[in-house]
């Protein structure tokens, strides 16, 4: 079962780091970004932004096996610590340099993550609640635990 | 960062909070019924359309700010998206805001203003 967790977790991290890289690509490739049809066009016609789909099809499915067992606090912070994996990205791909002050607030919202994911229900329980609520094709998180929306 | 991206910025949590407020409203509506006939009771009623119409605005307004932004400072910056959610969700259906919660949402929030500070 421990396996099962590292496994969904990691496939959660990546399907997310890859919808932002892929969004970030897109939209270079599209620049400028206009109030515009020719921008849509544009950005159709980018092969990334079915990276950026895949990506969240991916981690929609991901989560939503995860939440049939894992609990749900875990699970709220794993679905947004793929800030962490997107700024090592950033650093090594686009050589993208953070100050002090930056590194310091990224830091603080780790943490703040990982509170907010403390202060939910931790038992097992809860999680097939939520996975109970799926099956019932119910939203799958109040809106406490809501996941970010379509762009993270 | 310019007006353009901060207005792009604002757009993206407005338009997140707004989709899953109404996905919400959607889903907990208390006479929707089961199945089928539920979803067609959703697909009947406006929410579920403008919790759609939200996300593929959303969509849109965070590549624009993306493709401004660096990728690790706007990925930062979006998880505000977290806290405008508990607020609303604190406030138009009575979710509890625990110590935790308020510890995160503070933590989050001052996160953001050092990441946007510094940009």
């Amino acid at each position: 079962m421990k396996r099962f967790y590292l496994i969904g977790f990691a496939l959660l991290m990546g399907f997310d780091t890859l919808a932002q890289l892929s969004f970030k690509h897109a939209g270079s490739g599209a620049f400028p970004p206009e109030a515009s049809l020719d921008w849509l066009l544009r950005l159709l016609a980018q092969p990334w932004l079915y990276g950026a789909l895949l990506g969240y099809i991916g981690a929609f499915f991901t989560w939503m096996s995860l939440l049939k067992h894992a609990p749900i606090g875990p699970a709220f912070a794993a679905s947004h610590l793929e800030v962490v994996s997107v700024l090592a990205l950033s650093a090594w791909l686009f050589g993208e340099r953070f100050s002090s002050l930056q590194v310091a607030g990224a830091v603080a919202i780790v943490a703040g993550i990982v509170c907010l994911a403390m202060g939910e229900p931790d038992d097992a329980e809860s999680g097939s609640e939520q996975a109970a609520q799926l099956a019932a094709g119910r939203e799958p998180r109040d809106a406490g635990e809501a996941d970010g929306g379509a762009a993270h | 960062m310019s007006a353009l991206v901060w207005a792009l910025w604002t757009a993206t949590v407005l338009l997140d909070t707004g989709g899953q407020l109404a996905f919400k409203a959607a889903a907990g509506d208390p006479d929707a019924g089961d199945g089928l006939a539920r979803w067609k009771h959703m697909l009947s009623r406006p929410w579920l359309w403008i919790g759609g119409a939200c996300y593929v605005l959303e969509f849109l307004a965070w590549i624009a700010f993306l493709s401004l932004v660096p990728l690790g400072r706007g990925v930062l910056l979006g998880s505000i998206n977290i806290v405008a959610i508990m607020l609303a969700g604190r406030w138009l259906f009575g979710e509890k805001l625990t110590p935790w919660r308020l510890a995160g949402m503070g933590l989050i929030g001052l996160g953001v203003a050092m990441v946007g500070a510094g940009a």
